[in-house]
């Protein structure tokens, strides 16, 4: 066996983040590999710079043993690289032969016209070669999605390809065209072509691939063959344990309960239900963490309980108070501090200045108004007191929003947030994009609180995060609160579990957690 | 670089454009209509058939001047300060109060009231078509109230102090709850607020149209209007001739109505409340803002400026209500985004209106042109002067962020992470 494809410490750099950090990648002839990691892990860039729509910062891509230097995908299909991505490029109105032998077509007369039969004559020859069922008369609009897939595969072998990357291949398949899918890449691979595939479900590449490689954040953390490796060792690299937490502050004996949550529902945007019967309590002094794969129904519980959303149905007490139905204005007033998941949508205002920023939230309070008129001059001091103390940089308050990096404007928003003096604060990834300082910073602010006796609620989709920080964790999948556990006696491998809507009792449990996409950390 | 990026990087530049650089490509945008008028001036005045050039270029005859066209463009607006038959000479004769310059003022003041009714709505991400609808029925809520009271007030000075600030808020509160009915179709029912606005103009236009025609028609008069105030209750000229239809006290209120305007908007919680609305409404709510009843609200106050419009209108200018309302709160439209929906920018933004309408009846007077063409500059001035302000607003409502701007702005996500959508 030969080798097909070979990164060497590939690392690429976008302005404020390193997508890809060293990275090394060895790919053997004939083989199924996939490429496995989390949301925002580098995957796609890595794939990219393979299929040259990225230029590397440093490193170099060897294909079939030789050096090369793409500049553009038509460098990598002559060198037989081909990609299929995500979102289809295909014309829906045009034919099947048609769209695979776009931009490549036969052509008769001296060059002046497509030979349509000759076009279409290939594609039945190639399409029987591999198995393929597909018919080339057929309009795109009118195939399924698993078809049109497999027919930018044939484009891509159309076009001479060797190697053929496929970005989230599964994501838009139903469970039988993804069985059919991976058939084809048995038959591809038989003939001799190599395969890599983007996921970031642990099934998938357990069934479907030779070999396993790890991203997280940017960085390979470790190539494991599939009948060697377990969904427990895939998922511990996923999501990764080094991110060193501080040592938490001994345990406190928790107060009086501040958020009580009995049998809430919740319905999504589309009507859909998304929170399930979720029923638990938070008490002064203590963090209640809230993990699980991101989109079930973490979000739409948050805001059920911070006022943004109407429950379907439960009740939501705070401090003694139905708020069930209460105005988001009156759960500020009352103390309730909110870091927000979209901080682009929700938690700033970007064709604001910071200093009008500062005051979201509190333009109504006597802090900064009186009579109904806003007082900038504290409202100035206040967005700067933010700036100074929690390092938001660069420090100009009369900046608008939108001009500071995302990890900046996370910092300024946990500052308004926490400058609030809440009694309650709703945390929702609020390390999201900042550095391993303001990290554990943010962190730090956190356990204060606690400290104080406040209340927080923290949900992440960082496993570490939530377990290293709270002291009691629930766990989420498809809108139920699976379980409570206590964070400090539960392994990684039980929550991963619970995660994937399985108690880790029942052992029966491995194949269908082995179909969750555990870790889909954002 | 495609056309696209190259669209985009236009906009994204126009978008981050200071004030002052707005200034300077207003005035620029100012500069190239004239230029652009100039040539069809030139090029109509070749095609027309008249009996001596009016000037001669390369040998060739036209009709029209260019040159003359504009200098009595801008020289009629202000009432003659210059004799254009010695170009340069200042008029001794001129007087800056008058019938001239009072025309130009009437027209902005009227356009400082629909433009800042219009401005109060976009700020707060609303799109009100229905100033002049507003306006028609606030000019006629004005108008029947002074009719009908005026006869229990003392005639003179004391009644038109009591009378005229009490129509003026009849007016006000009529166009305001007139407004104010998109906005709860909005907010309850989730109407678009450009159809229902757009819709209720034409209600208002039919349905003053038949009440007054059918119940307080002027017996007297031929047209239907209602019965015309006594003098003592309309707004008195102040220094200007007093056929000018114009009152000094009325821009006086204007101008003190944009300062109100913006310190309502700029300092108050309510304005704050409003401008986060408009600018980015998933953020108000999280803010705490009451997305419902911000709505209601703002569309009530831009409602009650347009009913303000039409009150001044009524007071100001015709005193009395008429048929045919001349179309000022669509006219609010342009100025306001001329302005950039800046309370300060409705300003000069209304005094260009002002001085095209006043000027282009001078031109149509003072020269040969014919007003369609005299129409026809008016309208290349607005567009090229709205375009800049009207490609910003288009600019900041679409996403201009390029891929490396995302990266910067949240994480490297949406290149790094598009992949687990």
């Amino acid at each position: 066996m030969s080798t097909a494809v070979h990164l060497d410490e590939i690392t690429k750099r976008f302005p404020g983040v390193v997508a890809n950090d060293d990275v090394d990648l060895t790919v053997e002839r004939g083989t199924v590999h996939a490429l496995l990691g989390e949301n925002g892990a580098g995957k796609t860039t890595l794939m990219n710079i393979l299929y040259g729509l990225y230029e590397p910062t440093e490193g170099t891509v060897y294909v079939d043993g030789e050096p090369r230097d793409f500049n553009s995908p038509a460098d990598a299909i002559e060198a037989g690289v081909g990609m299929i991505h995500q979102h289809f490029m295909l014309v829906d109105p045009m034919t099947v032969a048609e769209n695979i032998v776009l931009g490549n077509e036969p052509r008769k007369w001296f060059g002046t016209t497509v030979d349509r039969e000759r076009a279409r004559q290939e594609v039945i020859d190639l399409s029987q070669r591999y198995g393929f069922d597909v018919n080339p008369d057929d309009t795109i609009e009118d195939v399924s999605v698993g078809v049109q897939q497999r027919v930018e595969i044939l484009k891509a072998l159309y076009r001479g390809a060797e190697i053929l990357i496929l970005d989230e291949p599964t994501a838009v398949l139903t469970p039988q065209e993804v069985e059919e899918l991976f058939e084809v890449f048995e038959e591809l691979t038989a003939q001799g072509k190599t395969i890599i595939f983007i996921s970031h479900k642990l099934g998938e590449a357990m069934h479907a691939a030779d070999d396993i490689t790890v991203l997280r954040d940017g960085k390979n953390v470790g190539t494991v063959k599939a009948d060697e490796t377990s969904n427990e060792e895939l998922a511990e690299l996923m999501v990764g344990r080094e991110v060193l937490l501080e040592p938490k502050s001994a345990p406190r004996e928790p107060g009086e309960q501040v958020l009580t949550v009995e049998n809430v529902h919740a319905d999504d945007n589309r009507g859909i239900e998304a929170v399930t019967d979720v029923s638990f309590d938070i008490r002064e002094g203590e963090v209640f963490g809230i993990a699980g794969v991101d989109g079930n129904g973490q979000s739409q519980l948050v805001e059920s309980i911070t006022g943004l959303r109407e429950p379907t149905s439960g009740k939501i007490t705070y401090k003694g108070r139905d708020i069930t139905r209460a105005s988001r204005r009156s759960r500020i007033d009352d103390g309730m501090a909110y870091i927000p998941e979209d901080r682009h949508e929700r938690g700033l205002v970007m064709d604001f200045d910071l200093v009008q920023n500062g005051i979201l939230g509190s333009q109504h309070s006597s802090k900064f108004s009186s009579g109904g008129s806003i007082d900038w001059s504290t409202a100035r001091g206040h967005a700067e007191r933010i700036i100074s103390e929690y390092d938001v940089r660069p420090p100009h308050a009369d900046a608008d929003a939108e001009s500071f990096s995302g990890g900046n404007q996370q910092k300024f928003i946990v500052g308004r947030e926490f400058e609030r003096e809440p009694d309650f604060v709703v945390a929702t990834h609020p390390t999201r994009g900042v550095d391993i300082g303001a990290m554990e910073f943010i962190h730090e602010r956190l356990l204060d609180l606690r400290q104080q006796g406040k209340a927080v609620l923290l949900i992440s989709s960082k496993l570490d995060e939530v377990q290293g920080l709270s002291d009691r964790l629930g766990v989420m999948h498809d809108g139920e609160l699976m379980d409570i556990v206590d964070p400090r006696n539960t392994t990684e491998e039980e929550i991963g579990l619970l995660m994937a809507g399985e108690h880790p009792e029942s052992a029966e449990s491995e194949t269908d957690a082995a179909d969750a996409s555990v870790g889909d950390a954002r | 670089m495609s056309a696209a990026d190259g669209a985009k990087s236009v906009l994204r530049r126009l978008v981050n454009a200071s004030t002052v650089e707005r200034i300077l490509i207003s005035f620029a945008a100012l500069f190239m209509a004239v230029v652009v008028g100039a040539v069809i001036v030139l090029v109509s005045g070749r095609v027309a058939t008249c009996q001596t050039a009016a000037t001669t270029l390369f040998g060739l005859g036209f009709c029209y001047d260019p040159v003359e066209v504009y200098l009595v463009l801008f020289n009629g607006a202000l009432g003659g300060p210059f004799l254009l038959d010695s170009p340069g000479l200042f008029n001794p004769n001129w007087n800056p109060l008058n019938f001239g310059f009072a025309l130009t003022l009437k027209e902005t003041t009227l356009l400082i009231f629909t433009g800042l009714s219009v401005a109060v709505a976009f700020r707060a991400g609303l799109f009100n078509i229905g100033t002049q609808g507003q306006l028609i029925l606030g000019a006629l809520a004005t108008a029947l109230f002074a009719f009908f009271v005026a006869p229990f007030l003392p005639s003179g000075v004391l009644g038109g102090l009591i009378l005229i600030p009490l129509s003026i808020f009849v007016g006000a509160f009529v166009g305001g709850v007139y407004g104010a009915i998109p906005g709860a179709l909005k907010a309850y029912a989730d109407a678009n607020e450009v159809i229902t606005t757009i819709m209720l103009n034409f209600i208002a236009a039919q349905v003053a149209f038949v009440l007054v025609s059918e119940f307080f028609r002027n017996p007297d008069s031929q047209v239907v209007e209602t019965t015309p105030l006594p003098d003592w209750g309309t707004l008195l000229p102040v220094a200007f001739p007093k056929g000018g239809d114009f009152s000094l006290l009325a821009l006086a209120f204007g101008l003190g109505l944009v300062v109100a305007v913006w310190y309502l908007l700029e300092q108050t919680s309510f304005g704050y409340d409003l401008r986060t609305s408009g600018e980015q409404p998933e953020a108000a709510e999280y803010g705490g803002v009451d997305a419902k009843r911000t709505t209601v609200t703002s569309m009530f106050l831009s409602g009650a400026l347009g009913g303000i419009g039409g009150a001044i209108w009524v007071l100001m200018v015709m005193g009395k209500w008429q048929a045919g309302v001349p179309s000022l709160g669509f006219d609010g439209i342009t100025v306001t985004i001329l302005a950039g929906n800046n309370p300060f920018g409705i300003v000069p933004a209304a005094l260009l209106f002002g001085t095209l309408k006043s000027g282009s009846l001078a031109v149509q007077f003072g020269t040969g042109v014919p007003k369609q063409l005299v129409g026809v500059l008016r309208g290349l001035i607005i567009l090229f002067v709205a375009m800049p302000e009207f490609f910003r607003m288009i600019g900041s409502s679409i996403s201009l962020e390029t891929d490396d701007d995302a990266v910067a702005t949240d994480g490297g996500r949406s290149l790094l992470g598009g992949d687990d959508e």
